[in-house]
């Protein structure tokens, strides 16, 4: 924590010196000096890719033909029950983040930190429900779940009498969306607890503090920024998700901010006001968390797990709580993983969904992948996704890693500014950023519009809050000391950067790309505007067979996604642990 | 401490600068009011528009296939955009780009791109909503031709012509229904009988106010279709989205669906589902999705040849594909079937009203005053 600039930058004693002839030369060399540059470059995407669609947004919610106005305020807030839009909207946010929270930070640290068996069935148990696309994986709840045709509760039925689950209510939307959320949380505390220095545990266990009081008292005080991360993102992502709340709360009348999103932008001409006036609330919510955030990292030291001192994580040994863990987490993996996977599997080789039974699996067959194969867009959108979601990945991890540095390591002031700007454009809706778009890039004399690139700047302006929360997370517990013993031995601030922080950033920037990599693979609400004829990609596909009716269809293309992005997603992680730290 | 702001200040502003010059500001030239508009393809719908039969079929073919290319902009379904773009495409040497997305986005779509003078599309086929307001906004071209004239008239519009209906009617699972009776009337649907097993869908309100003026013209009061639409309400399941209420239908978790398109349930029957939509409850309600020349294409004789043909062979393209073509074939399959269009005036200029008022229905009953 004592000088972060390289010496030549070092200017504190020089400000008192009067201005001297070699002043202005002296200005210029620190401008144009490639940290300056590299800093100023990024702040100015950061603040360009968050300002342009929240000041779109902005002028759409207080100014109409006739001026200034609040109606949209009054339009968004007056709906017939908003008391109870907004009870739900808050129970269901608060359920659906705990419940990420508990299960996603669990199946990390035993992963990480434990010499847990099944360790493989962790990765999918914690990924897939990531990769299958909302609407698949709340359909395959409903045929998992609802009260009328759910199979498990056919399967219960005998012993329990009908309807045991009954996905239709509150705490159906809590639990479908919490395990569809869990992987967040699962990859940012995976990354935390990577970075984990075992010792204090050890010391702790050695004093003779029970495993939990460890855990309770040492482990999760020392991860606390990435729990308040993983805090914000899913109070705000839940506050927002709209397939759940639409799809099982609907059906029997629970309604939820998204709901009412929904209908105001689908109005023609869509109430941008309105849409504005709702998505400001979330954004108070947001800024609260930024702030709330910072301020925990700020006593950042007592984080900095990783220091000048060596360490090598080592998994802590379970004793005999490891059969019950090993129980748990199968468990945990058939119902998160195998349960809807299954389903979705089986739809994809009937004609249309029936409840298993022997006739049904007569009519068995690979015609829905047949189908598949032979859309002709289908090979095009699958590129394009792959070009997308892999340039876009790298893209918001690099531009965020150097944004992170500014805001934790950096003395800039202002720098807080960077960090609630990267944080923007999780409220604003998908939509409303793809009108911002357009209209920027219509007008634009260089040709983005039409092209593929205004969809690498809605993904990469959509993704950069995750990444910039992996990356602060990360950051925040790499202490500065290794930084500065590299600037110590003369090695420029992007040696610096390049050799020692990256290196040691890489459980966070490798989750952050894994996470950004696969759900920009689901983007649809931005792409459906946005894309031209020959830049179609995965996720308009589904949403095309989705329109046709073509739900098979659709649960084959879901399998096939599953199964690409699995793969991508293990290479990445083969190629991770090449770098970083090493564990046993 | 001092000198690092500045620099980062001057750094974020030669930045800003020099993407404000390439962005531009958002609200630049929103007020810009006048359209754009290509004297020479008006001119060109004009001169053809007053030929006809194989004459005018031949100057369109000769012109088209030497522009040798045509952008669609449409919200049909992607396997019927599809069928249609392989059939005019092997037909004629025009080489087609199809944007597909909801009737909404192509209507967002179209209006940013004309605001901002960028003619991204030549011809767009959408929903009636979706085209009165293009209409109505002047950014479609005036279209004369003989196909047109075969329409009916719930299907001809200022700007637009109706290509194919969409049908509103009751579909049911064919195994649920048993021991309950198929639905014979609209007003069966409120019948206690179907309580708990009905669906309805969110957003249906299209469907909602045509059935609600019907009833009306019927001489029924407004009290009496309030009750007769908050009796189907009560205790129906809400659904979001035709295509899960198909799917959801044939899985059995509802026995009834209230205004699905017959198409969509068509398409899931002819795999085998036990759903069914015959006998038609009637009135059938038909929402028509038409056809729009731009008055600013790039290519207007492919345009106005897409047009017509889509009015000719095209309707039987549509056909094959399970939707109703707007011209009725020689064999009518709704033959005696009364058939009533959605009301799209009053969609249109009262269609707040009627979002809310169909809202309310949806959440269970409570009416809206008036």
């Amino acid at each position: 924590m004592t000088t972060t600039a390289p010496p030549v930058l070092a200017s504190a004693p020089e400000r008192a010196i009067p201005p001297a002839p070699g002043r202005t030369a002296r200005l210029l060399r620190v401008l144009i000096a490639p940290k300056t540059l590299i800093v100023a470059a990024v702040a100015g995407i950061t603040g360009y890719l968050a300002l342009v669609p929240l000041l779109y947004l902005f002028y759409g919610t207080f100014f109409d033909e006739s001026g200034f106005t609040l109606g949209g305020f009054q339009r968004a807030y007056s709906a017939n029950g908003i008391g109870q839009l907004i009870s739900n909207s808050v129970l269901f946010a608060i359920g659906a983040a705990a419940l990420s929270l508990v299960v996603g930070t669990a199946l990390a640290y035993l992963n990480v930190r434990t010499d847990v068996s099944f360790k493989p069935l962790f990765f999918a148990a914690s990924m897939i429900p990531l990769i299958i696309p909302g609407i698949l994986y709340t359909v395959a709840w409903i045929f998992l779940a609802s009260p009328d045709i759910g199979l498990l509760n056919k399967i219960l039925e005998p012993v329990f009498g009908p309807g045991v689950f009954d996905v239709f209510t509150i705490w159906g939307m809590i639990w479908v969306e919490g395990l569809h959320l869990s992987p967040i949380v699962f990859l940012l505390m995976v990354a935390a607890f990577r970075s984990m220095d075992p010792s204090l545990e050890e010391s702790a266990l050695m004093s003779g503090a029970t495993r939990w009081a460890t855990f309770r008292k040492i482990t999760v005080p020392l991860v606390r920024p990435a729990i308040v991360a993983s805090i914000l993102i899913m109070a705000v992502r839940s506050l927002e998700s709209f397939e759940v709340p639409v799809l099982l709360g609907l059906q029997d009348g629970i309604y939820v901010f998204t709901s009412r999103i929904y209908f105001v932008l689908r109005s023609y001409p869509p109430d941008l006001a309105a849409a504005g006036a709702l998505a400001g609330g979330l954004l108070v919510v947001a800024v609260l968390g930024v702030l709330l955030s910072s301020r925990v990292g700020k006593n950042s030291k007592s984080f900095q797990t990783v220091t000048g001192k060596g360490f090598r994580p080592r998994p802590m040994e379970l004793g005999k709580w490891r059969p019950l863990a090993g129980v748990l987490i199968v468990g945990y993996f058939l119902m998160t993983v195998v349960a809807p996977l299954a389903v979705l599997l089986y739809t994809s080789l009937l004609k249309f969904y029936v409840a298993p039974s022997v006739e049904a699996v007569k009519t068995m067959g690979l015609d829905n992948y047949r189908e598949l194969a032979g859309l002709s867009q289908a090979g095009t959108a699958l590129k394009n996704s792959l070009i997308l979601g892999l340039g876009t990945a790298t893209l918001v991890m690099f531009l965020m890693a150097i944004a992170a540095w500014i805001v934790v390591r950096s003395k800039v002031r202002g720098r807080g500014v960077i960090d609630q700007l990267s944080f923007v454009p999780l409220v604003i809706p998908g939509l409303v950023l793809g009108l911002a778009l357009s209209f920027v890039y219509l007008r634009s004399p260089v040709p983005i519009y039409g092209t593929i690139f205004i969809l690498l700047i809605a993904y990469v302006t959509r993704y950069m809050p995750y990444g910039m929360r992996y990356v602060v997370t990360s950051m925040q517990q790499i202490g500065a000391e290794l930084e500065e013993s590299a600037q110590v031995c003369g090695a420029s601030w992007w040696q610096t950067f390049r050799r020692v922080l990256l290196p040691l950033l890489t459980p966070g920037l490798l989750a952050g790309w894994v996470y950004i990599l696969v759900v920009s693979f689901r983007e649809l609400s931005s792409s459906i505007l946005l894309y031209s004829p020959g830049n179609e990609v995965l996720s308009i596909l589904i949403f095309e067979q989705f329109e046709n009716g073509q739900f098979t269809v659709l649960a084959a293309l879901g399998v096939v996604m599953v199964l690409t992005l699995v793969v991508l997603v293990i290479i990445a992680y083969k190629l991770g642990a090449k770098v970083g730290l090493k564990q046993d | 401490m001092h000198r690092s702001t500045t620099r980062l200040a001057a750094g974020l502003l030669v930045l800003g600068l020099g993407l404000a010059a390439c962005g531009g500001s958002p609200t630049a030239s929103d007020q810009s009011s006048e359209k754009g508009s290509n004297g020479a393809a008006e001119a060109l719908f004009a001169e053809v528009g007053a030929l006809s039969g194989q004459e005018r079929r031949d100057a369109l073919v000769a012109k088209a296939e030497k522009e040798g290319e045509l952008t669609i902009y449409t919200s049909m379904t992607a396997d019927i955009a599809a069928s249609v773009v392989e059939a005019f495409e092997d037909t004629f040497d025009v080489k087609v780009s199809l944007y597909r997305a909801g009737s909404e986005t192509v209507l967002q779509r179209v209006l940013q791109e004309q605001k901002a003078k960028f003619y991204g599309n030549d011809i767009v086929e959408s929903n009636a909503n979706e085209m009165f307001v293009l209409a109505k906004e002047g950014d479609l071209a005036e279209y004369v031709g003989e196909r047109r004239e075969l329409v009916p008239d719930a299907g001809k519009f200022e700007g637009w012509t109706a290509s194919r209906f969409n049908l509103f009617s009751p579909s049911w699972n064919t195994d649920l229904i048993k021991g309950l009776g198929e639905p014979k009337s609209w007003e069966d649907l409120a019948d206690p009988r179907f309580d708990g097993k009905l669906a309805m869908e969110l957003g249906d309100y299209d469907w909602y106010l045509t059935l609600y003026g019907y009833w009306q013209k019927q001489g029924k009061s407004e009290a009496e279709i309030d009750k007769l639409f908050a009796d189907m309400a009560d205790g129906a399941k809400i659904v979001k989205g035709h295509t899960v209420q198909g799917e959801l239908l044939s899985a059995g978790q509802f026995a009834v669906v209230a205004s699905n398109y017959t198409y969509l349930v068509e398409k899931v029957k002819q795999k085998g589902a036990p759903v069914a939509y015959t006998p038609l409850v009637e009135p059938v309600i038909a929402r028509p999705n038409g056809v729009g020349l731009m008055k600013t294409a790039a290519h207007p004789a492919a345009a106005m040849l897409f047009y017509d043909w889509l009015l000719e062979e095209g309707q039987q393209v549509l056909a094959e594909n399970g939707i109703t073509p707007s011209i009725a074939p020689a064999k009518d399959p709704l033959e005696g079937v009364e058939v009533i269009p959605v009301d799209i005036e009053k969609l249109l200029d009262e269609n707040e009203k009627w979002a809310k008022k169909y809202e309310a229905v949806v959440q269970g009953g409570e009416q809206v005053k008036k």
